[in-house]
């Protein structure tokens, strides 16, 4: 790793200046590797922090996961799973940073979890859940880089615009990394578990994600259509190219493409609504 | 035709098609289309959690009012990196197709 990128990588994960991560979220990790804690026990832990819990339940009813209503923590464990509940409360902090200063980064990556949902649901994938919270997280890497390197995100914006590049290029050119490489660093920093965290870190190379290729695949078919469809910003507003290995994995074809972006357009006026209800707030 | 969030239906506007309870698309519709949005209607669906509804023209547009050219143009400028690839350049040819089917016929108004 050369110098800057290890700098970088230590100012990153600087845990004191990262978001503040609940004292709930350590005795949440440290139940959840414990095999017969229940999910009562959890849930009720979760619950001892009203503000958190207020937010993982408004995220649990977001559309990326619309399909259920969910009005209690332990309902949320029970019909999301625990590793979402745990993600969400690990990455409220940094959504509340989202909803505010980039809501264009923020609509994406609601779009992003919404259409991840969609397309797995499709392929009658397991744990659609957890493949939509990827999808909410992929690109947490690029709210750390606005917020722990913000002049570095000036230049990279700048160097996007002056140059029509993508924004995952004018990175690697200003900081020797990526915002995927940054969410992978993230993700293993709060023990998210691999499949959470290969769609974050892979997700522009999904070849490199070794034990969870369909998932990441998902993933980045999700943020391709929604790059395509112009919905939120991310940075810039060109279309990834789609990755061979990702479409032959999901065997994607020309209709079941087409179904998935009407599927996913008729979805997003519901990402729209939640959006603006929460700017309203 | 139009889909819109509630939280941008305006009263004046007309249904192009039924409301449904939630975000249900059968059963019983709540509103039939043809009805014409008046703020107690709205303000109904709100309370029976309609997320999205269908109105007769196109009375919701984008900062910077976009035509149905001035979206394929920038549907385009989206793909310019990529049309190269087959997958991408068949998911150019779908949005195009979708891009067209949504403003359907209804392009009255034009980019102002």
């Amino acid at each position: 790793m050369t110098d800057k990128r290890s700098k970088l990588k230590k100012i990153i994960l600087d845990t004191k200046t990262l978001p503040t991560l609940p004292s709930v979220i350590h005795k949440l990790n440290s139940l959840s590797d414990n095999e017969r804690s229940s999910v009562r026990e959890m849930a009720r832990i979760v619950s001892s922090d009203q503000v958190l819990s207020a937010r993982i339940l408004r995220l649990a009813n977001s559309p990326s996961y619309g399909f259920h209503k969910v009005s209690t923590i332990s309902n949320a464990m029970i019909l999301l799973g625990v590793n979402v509940v745990k993600s969400l409360a690990l990455s409220s902090s940094i959504f509340a940073i989202m909803e505010k200063e980039s809501v264009g980064l923020w609509e994406h990556s609601l779009a992003v979890g919404v259409a991840a949902n969609l397309i797995a649901r499709k392929l009658g994938l397991q744990e659609c859940e957890e493949i939509a919270t990827a999808g909410l997280l992929h690109d947490i890497g690029k709210v750390i880089i606005a917020l722990k390197c913000n002049e570095a995100e000036k230049s990279i914006l700048n160097l996007v615009n002056e140059r029509q590049m993508y924004c995952i290029e004018a990175e690697r050119e200003i900081i020797d990394t990526d915002h995927a490489e940054i969410g992978g660093w993230l993700s293993k920093n709060w023990f998210l578990p691999d499949k959470l965290s290969e769609p974050i870190a892979f997700h522009h190379n999904v070849a490199q994600s070794v034990h969870h290729c369909l998932k990441t695949s998902v993933v980045h078919i999700a943020d391709v259509i929604v790059k395509a469809s112009g919905f939120g910003c991310s940075g810039d507003c060109f279309v990834p190219q789609i990755e061979d290995i990702a479409w032959n994995t999901l065997q994607l074809n020309e209709k079941m493409l087409a179904e998935l972006v009407d599927e996913i357009e008729d979805k997003l006026i519901e990402v729209k609504n939640f959006s603006l209800e929460m700017m309203g707030d | 035709m139009q889909k819109i969030p509630l939280l941008l239906a305006r009263e004046g506007m007309t249904l192009a098609r039924d409301v449904f309870r939630g975000n249900a698309s059968t059963g019983m519709p709540i509103c039939g289309k043809g009805h014409e949005l008046t703020t107690s209607l709205i303000e109904r669906f709100d309370k029976l959690e309609v997320q999205a509804v269908y109105v007769e023209g196109h009375p919701v547009w984008e900062e910077g009012g976009a035509s149905l050219d001035n979206l394929l143009c920038a549907l385009d400028g989206r793909f310019i990196k990529t049309m190269h690839n087959p997958q991408n350049a068949m998911l150019h040819t779908i949005y195009k197709a979708y891009l067209i089917k949504s403003m359907g016929g209804d392009c009255d108004r034009q980019a102002e």
